[in-house]
């Protein structure tokens, strides 16, 4: 089936460009974080309806391992890492260069060595869209956290959900010496981000 | 226009955001929640019941999904109801959710805002509360059972309680 290609498409592939620029660098930081070994390359950006947000990411009720960074104001958003529980253990172990831990409970070591790599990964990814909207964005402190996926992506996509049914959600996908992971990065930006973003592609000569 | 959600095996219907479900026994009815609200209104007689998972506490006028506006959803699950011939007499609710995930500390904590207004639009539809578990900064899998009317509820590291 061929589908016309209207404002809604032009507008989402321009987006696609920024996302996909930030990437880049966020890309750049991960395999400089784990020394060559994990890379990020931008998947998807799509709209999806408010009732299949959780299908449609395939988040369900799995209990998950996330790193979540806010970014607040009107020009803001929520940038989520999601890991499943042996994924997220995989990571912590290469980069604290030992076993994976296999206590229940994850050590506070654990803990941080993900969320540093949330911090690293998030920093690189919305300075890069900073510089490319012109407006200081700057991110809350990363925090951990391991719940229903589909519990935090709930909270994550409220601001878009108070003005509309439809949700514009970026996936990024990391890969390990190109070999793709069951990991991925989540961005929910707000209307202002979108509109910020629209914005500067407009005003780009 | 009523959106209902769709059984996905003969014992769950998963209800997803603003969606509206109702179901007789032996269905079960399950939502995944964070600031949502998962409102269950039942009539005990026909184990007959309704579930909204409920996003925002207001419309303000705004139109939506059927389920995502508590002082819209809660009309528009006896009006539901009331298709399925369910009386609207001697029914009970039950909900849950209303969490604040990214533990924050602004103006507006939706989840809280969420429950209060749940709350509000029960009363006003004159339909009586028989439990209900809000607030916190966990997630809650929230199922609910047509045949026995209880409302199951599961947290991360915790163990099941039921409503």
């Amino acid at each position: 089936m061929t589908e016309g290609y209207n404002d809604n498409d032009r507008a989402l592939g321009a987006l696609h460009e920024l996302f996909a620029s930030a990437t880049h660098d966020a890309s750049a930081a991960m395999c400089r974080w784990t020394c060559g070994l994990i890379t990020v390359t931008l998947d998807e950006v799509r709209q999806i309806a408010l009732e299949d947000v959780s299908v449609g990411l395939d988040i369900g009720d799995d209990l998950l391992t996330m790193v979540v960074l806010t970014l607040r104001g009107e020009v803001g958003g929520n940038l989520i890492l999601v890991f499943d529980e042996p994924g997220g253990r995989q990571l912590a172990a290469s980069l604290l260069r030992r076993q994976p831990g296999t206590d229940p409970e994850w050590s506070d070591i654990e803990k941080s060595a993900l969320t540093e790599t949330g911090n690293i990964l998030g920093c690189a990814y919305v300075n890069a869209l900073s510089r490319l909207i012109g407006t200081d964005l700057a991110p809350s402190a990363p925090y951990f956290i391991q719940d229903f996926g589909a519990s935090v992506l709930q909270q994550a996509v409220m601001t878009q959900a108070l003005t509309s049914d439809t949700l514009l959600l970026c996936e990024i996908g990391f890969h390990r010496e190109g070999e793709e992971l069951d990991w991925r990065v989540v961005f929910v930006p707000t209307q202002g981000m979108q509109a910020a973003m629209q914005q500067s592609l407009h005003a780009a000569p | 226009m009523t959106t209902l959600a769709t059984s996905n095996t003969l014992q769950d219907t998963l209800v997803g955001m603003g969606q509206l479900a109702a179901e007789r026994t032996p269905q079960r009815m399950k939502a995944v929640l964070g600031s949502c609200i998962g409102l269950a209104i039942y009539h005990a007689r026909l184990k007959t019941g309704v579930m909204a998972h409920i996003v925002l506490p207001d419309s303000a006028g705004r139109s939506g999904a059927p389920g995502k506006f508590a002082d819209t959803a809660v009309p528009g699950m006896l009006e539901t109801l009331k298709k399925l011939n369910t009386p609207l007499h001697g029914l009970t609710a039950k909900f849950a959710g209303g969490a604040n995930m990214f533990n924050g500390s602004g103006p507006l904590q939706i989840g809280d805002a969420n429950a209060e207004a749940v709350g509000r639009a029960l009363r006003l539809a004159g339909i009586r509360v028989v439990g209900q578990e809000v607030g916190g900064t966990k997630g809650r899998r929230v199922t609910f059972d047509c045949a026995s009317g209880e409302m199951t509820i599961e947290c991360a590291g915790q163990p099941a309680r039921t409503l």
